[in-house]
Protein backbone atom coordinates (compact mmCIF):
# COMPACT_ATOMS: atom_id res chain seq x y z
CA UNK A 1 0.00 0.00 0.00
CA UNK A 2 1.11 3.48 -0.79
CA UNK A 3 2.05 5.09 2.49
CA UNK A 4 3.06 8.51 1.18
CA UNK A 5 1.15 11.61 2.13
CA UNK A 6 0.44 13.51 -1.05
CA UNK A 7 0.39 17.26 -1.55
CA UNK A 8 -3.31 17.53 -0.75
CA UNK A 9 -2.85 15.49 2.40
CA UNK A 10 -0.17 17.83 3.68
CA UNK A 11 -2.24 20.84 2.67
CA UNK A 12 -5.22 19.47 4.60
CA UNK A 13 -3.16 18.94 7.74
CA UNK A 14 -1.76 22.48 7.55
CA UNK A 15 -5.19 24.01 6.94
CA UNK A 16 -6.79 22.11 9.80
CA UNK A 17 -4.06 23.14 12.21
CA UNK A 18 -4.36 26.76 11.05
CA UNK A 19 -8.13 26.63 11.57
CA UNK A 20 -7.68 25.18 15.04
CA UNK A 21 -4.93 27.47 16.27
CA UNK A 22 -4.85 30.82 14.46
CA UNK A 23 -7.70 32.52 16.36
CA UNK A 24 -6.35 31.31 19.70
CA UNK A 25 -2.79 32.40 18.92
CA UNK A 26 -4.01 35.79 17.68
CA UNK A 27 -5.89 36.24 20.94
CA UNK A 28 -2.80 35.35 22.96
CA UNK A 29 -0.65 37.78 20.97
CA UNK A 30 -3.19 40.56 21.38
CA UNK A 31 -2.96 40.18 25.14
CA UNK A 32 0.59 41.55 24.77
CA UNK A 33 -0.46 44.36 22.42
CA UNK A 34 -0.62 47.93 23.59
CA UNK A 35 -3.78 49.01 21.77
CA UNK A 36 -6.98 49.09 23.79
CA UNK A 37 -9.02 48.28 20.67
CA UNK A 38 -7.05 45.23 19.52
CA UNK A 39 -5.69 47.26 16.61
CA UNK A 40 -2.30 47.03 14.94
CA UNK A 41 0.62 47.74 14.63
CA UNK A 42 1.73 45.39 17.35
CA UNK A 43 3.50 47.07 20.26
CA UNK A 44 4.63 44.79 23.07
CA UNK A 45 3.40 45.48 26.58
CA UNK A 46 2.60 43.56 29.76
CA UNK A 47 0.32 46.38 30.82
CA UNK A 48 -2.87 44.27 30.63
CA UNK A 49 -1.42 41.64 32.93
CA UNK A 50 -0.58 44.33 35.46
CA UNK A 51 -4.16 45.63 35.25
CA UNK A 52 -5.31 42.08 35.84
CA UNK A 53 -3.24 41.77 38.99
CA UNK A 54 -5.00 44.81 40.42
CA UNK A 55 -8.52 43.74 39.46
CA UNK A 56 -9.97 42.27 42.67
CA UNK A 57 -13.21 41.23 40.97
CA UNK A 58 -11.40 39.12 38.40
CA UNK A 59 -9.14 37.67 41.07
CA UNK A 60 -12.17 36.65 43.11
CA UNK A 61 -13.69 34.99 40.06
CA UNK A 62 -10.42 33.17 39.47
CA UNK A 63 -10.46 31.98 43.08
CA UNK A 64 -14.03 30.69 42.66
CA UNK A 65 -13.09 28.88 39.47
CA UNK A 66 -10.03 27.27 41.01
CA UNK A 67 -11.83 26.30 44.21
CA UNK A 68 -14.68 24.66 42.29
CA UNK A 69 -12.29 22.88 39.95
CA UNK A 70 -10.13 21.64 42.81
CA UNK A 71 -13.13 20.28 44.70
CA UNK A 72 -14.52 18.70 41.53
CA UNK A 73 -11.17 17.10 40.72
CA UNK A 74 -10.80 15.53 44.17
CA UNK A 75 -14.39 14.31 44.48
CA UNK A 76 -14.43 12.92 40.92
CA UNK A 77 -11.17 11.12 41.53
CA UNK A 78 -12.61 9.38 44.60
CA UNK A 79 -16.04 8.62 43.13
CA UNK A 80 -14.55 7.35 39.88
CA UNK A 81 -12.07 5.07 41.65
CA UNK A 82 -14.78 3.49 43.80
CA UNK A 83 -17.08 3.13 40.83
CA UNK A 84 -14.59 1.61 38.44
CA UNK A 85 -13.33 -0.89 40.99
CA UNK A 86 -16.83 -1.77 42.18
CA UNK A 87 -18.51 -2.16 38.80
CA UNK A 88 -16.34 -5.17 38.00
CA UNK A 89 -18.31 -7.16 40.57
CA UNK A 90 -21.72 -6.36 39.12
CA UNK A 91 -23.76 -8.77 37.02
CA UNK A 92 -23.26 -8.12 33.30
CA UNK A 93 -26.63 -6.48 32.74
CA UNK A 94 -26.51 -4.22 35.81
CA UNK A 95 -22.95 -3.33 34.88
CA UNK A 96 -24.07 -2.07 31.47
CA UNK A 97 -26.93 -0.10 32.98
CA UNK A 98 -24.81 1.51 35.72
CA UNK A 99 -22.08 2.42 33.27
CA UNK A 100 -24.46 4.07 30.85
CA UNK A 101 -26.06 6.05 33.72
CA UNK A 102 -22.78 7.50 35.02
CA UNK A 103 -21.67 8.37 31.47
CA UNK A 104 -24.98 10.11 30.69
CA UNK A 105 -23.86 13.70 31.40
CA UNK A 106 -21.30 13.33 28.63
CA UNK A 107 -23.99 12.99 25.98
CA UNK A 108 -26.79 15.19 27.35
CA UNK A 109 -26.25 18.88 26.51
CA UNK A 110 -25.03 20.65 29.66
CA UNK A 111 -27.69 23.29 29.08
CA UNK A 112 -30.28 20.65 29.97
CA UNK A 113 -28.39 19.40 33.03
CA UNK A 114 -27.85 22.93 34.35
CA UNK A 115 -31.49 23.83 33.81
CA UNK A 116 -32.89 20.70 35.38
CA UNK A 117 -30.80 21.19 38.53
CA UNK A 118 -32.01 24.81 38.63
CA UNK A 119 -35.60 23.57 38.41
CA UNK A 120 -34.95 21.05 41.17
CA UNK A 121 -33.59 23.81 43.42
CA UNK A 122 -36.77 25.79 42.87
CA UNK A 123 -39.00 22.72 43.22
CA UNK A 124 -37.51 21.89 46.61
CA UNK A 125 -37.65 25.48 47.79
CA UNK A 126 -33.89 25.94 48.16
CA UNK A 127 -32.02 28.93 46.83
CA UNK A 128 -29.07 28.91 44.46
CA UNK A 129 -25.79 28.18 46.19
CA UNK A 130 -22.22 27.12 45.54
CA UNK A 131 -23.14 23.65 46.81
CA UNK A 132 -25.37 22.97 43.81
CA UNK A 133 -22.86 24.45 41.39
CA UNK A 134 -20.26 22.05 42.76
CA UNK A 135 -22.63 19.08 42.50
CA UNK A 136 -23.41 20.02 38.90
CA UNK A 137 -19.72 20.27 38.08
CA UNK A 138 -19.08 16.89 39.68
CA UNK A 139 -21.71 14.99 37.68
CA UNK A 140 -20.59 16.44 34.36
CA UNK A 141 -16.86 15.93 35.05
CA UNK A 142 -17.16 12.40 36.47
CA UNK A 143 -17.43 10.68 33.04
CA UNK A 144 -14.02 12.06 32.08
CA UNK A 145 -12.37 10.67 35.23
CA UNK A 146 -14.09 7.37 34.53
CA UNK A 147 -12.83 7.32 30.95
CA UNK A 148 -9.25 7.72 32.12
CA UNK A 149 -9.53 5.16 34.93
CA UNK A 150 -11.34 2.59 32.82
CA UNK A 151 -8.48 2.65 30.32
CA UNK A 152 -6.11 1.61 33.11
CA UNK A 153 -8.31 -0.71 35.17
CA UNK A 154 -9.43 -2.79 32.20
CA UNK A 155 -5.82 -3.87 31.76
CA UNK A 156 -5.54 -4.65 35.48
CA UNK A 157 -5.70 -8.33 36.30
CA UNK A 158 -8.49 -9.02 38.79
CA UNK A 159 -6.85 -12.30 39.77
CA UNK A 160 -3.97 -10.40 41.38
CA UNK A 161 -6.38 -8.92 43.92
CA UNK A 162 -8.05 -12.28 44.42
CA UNK A 163 -4.68 -13.89 45.00
CA UNK A 164 -3.77 -11.26 47.55
CA UNK A 165 -7.08 -11.85 49.36
CA UNK A 166 -6.68 -15.62 49.33
CA UNK A 167 -3.24 -15.24 50.84
CA UNK A 168 -4.96 -13.61 53.78
CA UNK A 169 -4.55 -9.92 53.08
CA UNK A 170 -7.39 -7.73 54.31
CA UNK A 171 -9.36 -5.80 51.63
CA UNK A 172 -7.64 -2.61 52.78
CA UNK A 173 -4.17 -4.16 52.50
CA UNK A 174 -5.03 -5.54 49.09
CA UNK A 175 -6.11 -2.12 47.93
CA UNK A 176 -3.09 -0.40 49.42
CA UNK A 177 -0.48 -2.87 48.22
CA UNK A 178 -1.89 -4.26 44.97
CA UNK A 179 -4.66 -2.17 43.42
CA UNK A 180 -3.64 1.32 44.39
CA UNK A 181 -0.07 1.26 43.04
CA UNK A 182 -1.41 0.04 39.71
CA UNK A 183 -4.11 2.66 39.30
CA UNK A 184 -2.69 5.66 41.20
CA UNK A 185 -1.36 7.39 38.06
CA UNK A 186 -4.72 7.00 36.33
CA UNK A 187 -6.52 8.33 39.41
CA UNK A 188 -4.34 11.41 39.32
CA UNK A 189 -4.77 11.88 35.56
CA UNK A 190 -8.54 11.46 35.90
CA UNK A 191 -8.59 14.00 38.69
CA UNK A 192 -6.69 16.51 36.57
CA UNK A 193 -9.04 15.99 33.62
CA UNK A 194 -12.10 16.57 35.83
CA UNK A 195 -10.38 19.63 37.28
CA UNK A 196 -10.01 20.94 33.74
CA UNK A 197 -13.61 20.17 32.73
CA UNK A 198 -14.88 22.03 35.78
CA UNK A 199 -12.44 24.92 35.37
CA UNK A 200 -13.61 25.41 31.77
CA UNK A 201 -17.29 24.90 32.39
CA UNK A 202 -19.67 27.69 31.52
CA UNK A 203 -23.26 26.37 31.17
CA UNK A 204 -23.60 24.75 34.61
CA UNK A 205 -22.07 27.73 36.45
CA UNK A 206 -24.13 30.16 34.36
CA UNK A 207 -27.43 28.60 35.40
CA UNK A 208 -26.62 27.75 39.01
CA UNK A 209 -24.27 30.44 40.37
CA UNK A 210 -25.87 32.67 43.01
CA UNK A 211 -26.30 36.25 41.77
CA UNK A 212 -23.16 38.33 42.00
CA UNK A 213 -20.75 35.40 42.30
CA UNK A 214 -18.72 34.81 39.15
CA UNK A 215 -16.35 32.25 37.69
CA UNK A 216 -13.83 33.11 34.97
CA UNK A 217 -15.97 31.83 32.06
CA UNK A 218 -18.93 33.87 33.36
CA UNK A 219 -16.61 36.85 33.64
CA UNK A 220 -15.61 36.47 29.97
CA UNK A 221 -19.23 36.08 28.92
CA UNK A 222 -20.35 39.21 30.72
CA UNK A 223 -17.43 41.21 29.39
CA UNK A 224 -18.39 40.16 25.85
CA UNK A 225 -21.90 41.37 26.60
CA UNK A 226 -20.95 44.67 28.20
CA UNK A 227 -17.85 45.69 26.25
CA UNK A 228 -14.43 44.18 26.67
CA UNK A 229 -10.90 45.31 27.33
CA UNK A 230 -7.59 43.56 26.55
CA UNK A 231 -7.65 42.43 30.18
CA UNK A 232 -9.94 39.67 28.93
CA UNK A 233 -7.28 38.70 26.37
CA UNK A 234 -4.82 38.43 29.22
CA UNK A 235 -7.07 36.31 31.44
CA UNK A 236 -7.92 34.12 28.44
CA UNK A 237 -4.22 33.57 27.80
CA UNK A 238 -3.75 32.52 31.41
CA UNK A 239 -6.73 30.14 31.19
CA UNK A 240 -5.27 28.54 28.05
CA UNK A 241 -1.98 28.16 29.92
CA UNK A 242 -3.71 26.36 32.81
CA UNK A 243 -5.54 24.06 30.34
CA UNK A 244 -2.27 23.19 28.62
CA UNK A 245 -0.60 22.36 31.92
CA UNK A 246 -3.47 20.03 32.91
CA UNK A 247 -3.53 18.35 29.51
CA UNK A 248 0.23 17.87 29.55
CA UNK A 249 0.04 16.20 32.96
CA UNK A 250 -2.78 13.90 31.82
CA UNK A 251 -0.96 13.15 28.58
CA UNK A 252 2.33 12.31 30.27
CA UNK A 253 0.75 10.07 32.90
CA UNK A 254 -1.49 8.26 30.44
CA UNK A 255 1.00 8.09 27.58
CA UNK A 256 0.76 4.36 27.09
CA UNK A 257 -3.01 4.28 27.63
CA UNK A 258 -3.79 7.37 25.56
CA UNK A 259 -5.54 5.48 22.79
CA UNK A 260 -7.67 3.38 25.11
CA UNK A 261 -8.61 6.58 26.90
CA UNK A 262 -9.58 8.54 23.80
CA UNK A 263 -11.46 5.63 22.30
CA UNK A 264 -13.42 5.13 25.49
CA UNK A 265 -12.69 1.41 25.42
CA UNK A 266 -9.70 -0.87 25.21
CA UNK B 1 -22.16 -13.16 48.95
CA UNK B 2 -18.75 -11.54 49.03
CA UNK B 3 -18.88 -10.57 45.36
CA UNK B 4 -22.00 -8.44 45.75
CA UNK B 5 -20.63 -6.56 48.72
CA UNK B 6 -17.75 -5.15 46.68
CA UNK B 7 -20.13 -3.87 44.02
CA UNK B 8 -21.47 -1.46 46.67
CA UNK B 9 -18.48 0.71 45.78
CA UNK B 10 -20.48 1.89 42.79
CA UNK B 11 -23.18 3.40 44.98
CA UNK B 12 -21.66 6.81 45.82
CA UNK B 13 -21.31 7.66 42.11
CA UNK B 14 -24.77 6.29 41.36
CA UNK B 15 -26.24 8.32 44.22
CA UNK B 16 -24.69 11.50 42.79
CA UNK B 17 -26.14 10.77 39.37
CA UNK B 18 -29.52 9.98 40.91
CA UNK B 19 -29.66 13.22 42.91
CA UNK B 20 -28.12 15.59 40.40
CA UNK B 21 -29.08 14.22 36.99
CA UNK B 22 -31.92 11.70 37.06
CA UNK B 23 -34.18 13.34 39.67
CA UNK B 24 -33.63 16.84 38.20
CA UNK B 25 -34.63 15.50 34.77
CA UNK B 26 -37.81 14.01 36.27
CA UNK B 27 -38.58 17.32 37.97
CA UNK B 28 -37.99 19.13 34.69
CA UNK B 29 -40.45 16.76 33.03
CA UNK B 30 -43.05 17.43 35.70
CA UNK B 31 -42.45 21.19 35.53
CA UNK B 32 -42.98 21.20 31.78
CA UNK B 33 -46.61 20.23 32.41
CA UNK B 34 -47.31 23.12 34.76
CA UNK B 35 -48.87 26.36 33.62
CA UNK B 36 -46.69 29.46 33.96
CA UNK B 37 -49.73 31.50 35.10
CA UNK B 38 -51.61 29.21 37.45
CA UNK B 39 -49.15 26.44 38.25
CA UNK B 40 -51.73 23.73 37.57
CA UNK B 41 -51.08 20.64 35.49
CA UNK B 42 -51.72 21.31 31.82
CA UNK B 43 -50.62 20.54 28.29
CA UNK B 44 -50.58 24.21 27.32
CA UNK B 45 -46.76 24.54 27.22
CA UNK B 46 -46.41 21.79 24.66
CA UNK B 47 -49.46 23.04 22.78
CA UNK B 48 -47.88 26.50 22.63
CA UNK B 49 -44.68 25.03 21.23
CA UNK B 50 -46.16 22.73 18.62
CA UNK B 51 -48.90 25.06 17.33
CA UNK B 52 -46.73 28.14 16.98
CA UNK B 53 -45.05 28.17 13.59
CA UNK B 54 -42.18 30.23 14.99
CA UNK B 55 -41.07 27.41 17.29
CA UNK B 56 -41.43 24.77 14.59
CA UNK B 57 -39.30 26.88 12.26
CA UNK B 58 -36.80 27.38 15.05
CA UNK B 59 -36.54 23.63 15.59
CA UNK B 60 -36.06 23.16 11.87
CA UNK B 61 -33.31 25.75 11.62
CA UNK B 62 -31.54 24.33 14.69
CA UNK B 63 -31.60 20.85 13.12
CA UNK B 64 -30.36 22.30 9.83
CA UNK B 65 -27.51 24.15 11.53
CA UNK B 66 -26.47 21.01 13.44
CA UNK B 67 -26.63 18.99 10.24
CA UNK B 68 -24.47 21.53 8.42
CA UNK B 69 -21.87 21.53 11.18
CA UNK B 70 -21.88 17.71 11.19
CA UNK B 71 -21.42 17.44 7.42
CA UNK B 72 -18.59 20.00 7.39
CA UNK B 73 -16.95 18.24 10.34
CA UNK B 74 -17.16 14.93 8.51
CA UNK B 75 -15.62 16.46 5.38
CA UNK B 76 -12.69 17.70 7.47
CA UNK B 77 -12.39 14.82 9.92
CA UNK B 78 -12.62 11.83 7.61
CA UNK B 79 -9.76 12.70 5.24
CA UNK B 80 -7.62 13.83 8.15
CA UNK B 81 -8.28 10.64 10.13
CA UNK B 82 -7.61 8.57 7.01
CA UNK B 83 -4.27 10.24 6.36
CA UNK B 84 -3.30 9.81 10.00
CA UNK B 85 -4.27 6.14 10.16
CA UNK B 86 -3.05 4.96 6.78
CA UNK B 87 -0.39 7.38 5.52
CA UNK B 88 1.53 8.95 8.36
CA UNK B 89 3.93 7.12 10.60
CA UNK B 90 5.86 9.02 13.26
CA UNK B 91 3.98 12.29 13.07
CA UNK B 92 0.51 10.89 13.55
CA UNK B 93 0.51 10.92 17.33
CA UNK B 94 1.69 14.52 17.34
CA UNK B 95 -1.07 15.55 14.95
CA UNK B 96 -3.66 13.57 16.91
CA UNK B 97 -2.67 15.37 20.11
CA UNK B 98 -2.57 18.77 18.37
CA UNK B 99 -6.05 18.14 17.01
CA UNK B 100 -7.52 17.18 20.35
CA UNK B 101 -6.00 19.93 22.53
CA UNK B 102 -8.43 22.69 21.50
CA UNK B 103 -11.33 20.35 22.36
CA UNK B 104 -10.25 20.57 25.99
CA UNK B 105 -9.61 24.31 26.14
CA UNK B 106 -12.10 26.76 27.52
CA UNK B 107 -15.28 27.07 25.47
CA UNK B 108 -15.71 30.75 26.27
CA UNK B 109 -12.11 31.55 25.39
CA UNK B 110 -12.51 29.77 22.05
CA UNK B 111 -15.73 31.62 21.21
CA UNK B 112 -14.20 34.89 22.30
CA UNK B 113 -11.14 34.28 20.11
CA UNK B 114 -13.41 33.82 17.08
CA UNK B 115 -15.25 36.99 18.00
CA UNK B 116 -11.98 38.94 17.96
CA UNK B 117 -10.77 37.16 14.83
CA UNK B 118 -13.90 37.58 12.71
CA UNK B 119 -15.03 41.04 13.70
CA UNK B 120 -15.01 43.88 11.21
CA UNK B 121 -11.62 45.55 11.52
CA UNK B 122 -10.21 42.36 13.04
CA UNK B 123 -7.23 40.36 11.87
CA UNK B 124 -9.04 38.36 9.17
CA UNK B 125 -10.58 41.54 7.86
CA UNK B 126 -7.16 43.20 7.55
CA UNK B 127 -5.73 40.15 5.85
CA UNK B 128 -8.51 40.13 3.26
CA UNK B 129 -8.14 43.86 2.68
CA UNK B 130 -4.40 43.65 2.16
CA UNK B 131 -5.00 41.03 -0.57
CA UNK B 132 -7.72 43.20 -2.06
CA UNK B 133 -10.37 40.59 -1.27
CA UNK B 134 -12.53 42.89 0.81
CA UNK B 135 -13.26 46.58 0.45
CA UNK B 136 -14.26 47.32 4.02
CA UNK B 137 -16.11 45.20 6.55
CA UNK B 138 -16.16 41.42 6.13
CA UNK B 139 -19.61 41.07 7.61
CA UNK B 140 -19.03 37.47 8.75
CA UNK B 141 -19.57 38.06 12.44
CA UNK B 142 -23.20 37.94 13.59
CA UNK B 143 -24.27 35.62 10.78
CA UNK B 144 -25.17 31.94 10.67
CA UNK B 145 -21.83 31.34 8.95
CA UNK B 146 -19.96 32.59 12.01
CA UNK B 147 -21.98 30.24 14.23
CA UNK B 148 -21.20 27.27 11.97
CA UNK B 149 -17.48 28.18 11.94
CA UNK B 150 -17.44 28.39 15.74
CA UNK B 151 -19.41 25.18 16.33
CA UNK B 152 -17.35 23.17 13.85
CA UNK B 153 -14.20 24.43 15.54
CA UNK B 154 -15.60 23.33 18.89
CA UNK B 155 -16.72 19.82 18.03
CA UNK B 156 -14.98 18.30 14.98
CA UNK B 157 -11.70 17.37 16.77
CA UNK B 158 -13.30 14.50 18.65
CA UNK B 159 -14.78 13.17 15.42
CA UNK B 160 -11.24 12.89 14.06
CA UNK B 161 -10.42 10.67 17.05
CA UNK B 162 -13.39 8.30 16.67
CA UNK B 163 -12.86 7.84 12.92
CA UNK B 164 -9.12 7.47 13.38
CA UNK B 165 -9.66 4.72 15.97
CA UNK B 166 -11.97 2.83 13.61
CA UNK B 167 -9.55 3.11 10.69
CA UNK B 168 -6.53 2.19 12.75
CA UNK B 169 -8.12 -1.02 14.02
CA UNK B 170 -8.79 -2.05 10.45
CA UNK B 171 -6.54 -4.66 8.89
CA UNK B 172 -4.56 -3.19 5.98
CA UNK B 173 -4.40 -6.55 4.24
CA UNK B 174 -8.11 -6.15 3.47
CA UNK B 175 -7.27 -3.10 1.36
CA UNK B 176 -4.41 -4.89 -0.33
CA UNK B 177 -6.63 -7.89 -1.05
CA UNK B 178 -9.29 -5.69 -2.59
CA UNK B 179 -6.73 -3.86 -4.75
CA UNK B 180 -5.00 -7.01 -5.88
CA UNK B 181 -8.36 -8.45 -6.92
CA UNK B 182 -8.59 -5.57 -9.36
CA UNK B 183 -10.91 -3.21 -7.49
CA UNK B 184 -10.27 0.46 -8.19
CA UNK B 185 -9.25 2.84 -5.39
CA UNK B 186 -12.77 4.24 -5.30
CA UNK B 187 -14.44 0.81 -5.17
CA UNK B 188 -12.06 -0.28 -2.43
CA UNK B 189 -12.92 2.81 -0.45
CA UNK B 190 -16.67 2.54 -1.02
CA UNK B 191 -17.03 -1.21 -0.44
CA UNK B 192 -14.25 -2.03 2.01
CA UNK B 193 -12.83 0.93 3.92
CA UNK B 194 -15.90 3.08 4.44
CA UNK B 195 -18.23 0.33 5.75
CA UNK B 196 -15.59 -0.81 8.23
CA UNK B 197 -15.07 2.73 9.51
CA UNK B 198 -18.83 3.27 9.86
CA UNK B 199 -19.08 2.66 13.65
CA UNK B 200 -16.39 5.31 14.18
CA UNK B 201 -18.14 7.67 11.78
CA UNK B 202 -21.46 7.26 13.57
CA UNK B 203 -20.04 7.87 17.03
CA UNK B 204 -18.25 10.90 15.59
CA UNK B 205 -21.52 12.14 14.09
CA UNK B 206 -23.21 11.74 17.49
CA UNK B 207 -20.42 13.60 19.24
CA UNK B 208 -20.81 16.58 16.88
CA UNK B 209 -24.55 16.64 16.16
CA UNK B 210 -25.90 16.24 19.70
CA UNK B 211 -23.97 19.07 21.39
CA UNK B 212 -24.82 21.33 18.43
CA UNK B 213 -28.52 20.78 19.10
CA UNK B 214 -28.05 22.00 22.66
CA UNK B 215 -25.60 24.81 21.95
CA UNK B 216 -26.45 28.34 23.01
CA UNK B 217 -23.15 30.09 23.72
CA UNK B 218 -21.72 30.03 20.19
CA UNK B 219 -25.04 30.98 18.51
CA UNK B 220 -25.61 33.84 20.95
CA UNK B 221 -22.12 35.35 20.83
CA UNK B 222 -21.13 34.70 17.21
CA UNK B 223 -24.59 34.83 15.65
CA UNK B 224 -26.10 37.81 17.45
CA UNK B 225 -29.68 38.34 16.30
CA UNK B 226 -29.13 35.81 13.50
CA UNK B 227 -28.08 33.15 15.97
CA UNK B 228 -31.45 32.27 17.48
CA UNK B 229 -31.67 28.52 18.06
CA UNK B 230 -33.55 26.28 20.51
CA UNK B 231 -30.77 26.73 23.07
CA UNK B 232 -30.89 30.52 23.05
CA UNK B 233 -34.69 30.53 23.28
CA UNK B 234 -34.50 28.27 26.34
CA UNK B 235 -31.88 30.58 27.85
CA UNK B 236 -34.16 33.59 27.25
CA UNK B 237 -37.07 31.85 28.96
CA UNK B 238 -34.97 31.52 32.09
CA UNK B 239 -33.04 34.78 32.11
CA UNK B 240 -35.22 37.32 30.31
CA UNK B 241 -38.83 36.23 30.16
CA UNK B 242 -39.20 34.18 33.34
CA UNK B 243 -41.44 31.61 31.69
CA UNK B 244 -39.66 28.79 33.46
CA UNK B 245 -42.31 26.13 32.96
CA UNK B 246 -42.57 26.85 29.23
CA UNK B 247 -38.76 26.86 29.16
CA UNK B 248 -38.79 23.41 30.77
CA UNK B 249 -41.15 22.18 28.05
CA UNK B 250 -38.83 23.46 25.29
CA UNK B 251 -35.87 21.90 27.09
CA UNK B 252 -37.74 18.62 27.15
CA UNK B 253 -38.45 18.81 23.43
CA UNK B 254 -34.70 19.36 22.99
CA UNK B 255 -33.96 16.41 25.27
CA UNK B 256 -36.32 14.21 23.23
CA UNK B 257 -34.55 15.27 20.01
CA UNK B 258 -31.21 14.41 21.59
CA UNK B 259 -32.43 10.94 22.59
CA UNK B 260 -33.99 10.29 19.19
CA UNK B 261 -30.85 11.20 17.27
CA UNK B 262 -28.54 9.39 19.65
CA UNK B 263 -30.65 6.26 19.29
CA UNK B 264 -30.81 6.57 15.52
CA UNK B 265 -27.07 7.16 15.07
CA UNK B 266 -26.27 4.35 17.48
CA UNK B 267 -28.53 1.91 15.64
CA UNK B 268 -27.04 2.93 12.31
CA UNK B 269 -23.52 2.40 13.61
CA UNK B 270 -24.39 -1.04 14.99
CA UNK B 271 -26.06 -2.10 11.74
CA UNK B 272 -22.84 -1.50 9.85
CA UNK B 273 -20.84 -3.23 12.53
CA UNK B 274 -22.73 -6.51 12.20
CA UNK B 275 -22.70 -6.56 8.41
Amino acid sequence: MNRKTGFFGKLLIVLVLLYLYVPIVVLMLLSFNESRYNSLPFKFTTHWYQELAADTELINSAKNSLLLAFLTGIVCMILATFFILGQRYLAKRTQGLFNSIVMMPMSIPWLIIGLSILLMIRFMGFSKSMFFVAMGHIVISLPYSLLVLRARVSSLDKSLEEMSASLGASPWTTFRRVTFPAIAPAMLAGGFLSFLISFDNFPISYFLMPNGIFTLPIEIQSSIKFGFTPEINAISTIIIGISLVCLTVVGLIMRSNLKAMLGGKD
Amino acid sequence: MKVNKKSAMTWPAMLMLLCFTLIPLLIMFETSFRSDETGTLTLENYKKFFTNFMYIKLTGSTLLMSLLVTVISLLIAYPLAYIMAKKLKGLKNVILVLTIIPFFTNQLVRVYSWLIFLQDGGILNRLFMSFGLAENGLGILYTRAAVVIGLTHAFFPYMVVTIYMALERMDDSLIEASMSLGASKWTTFKDVIFPISMPGVMSGVTIVFVPCLGSFVEPRILGGVNGTVIGTVIEDQFFQLYGWNFGAAIAFVLFALVLIFMGAFGALGRRWETE
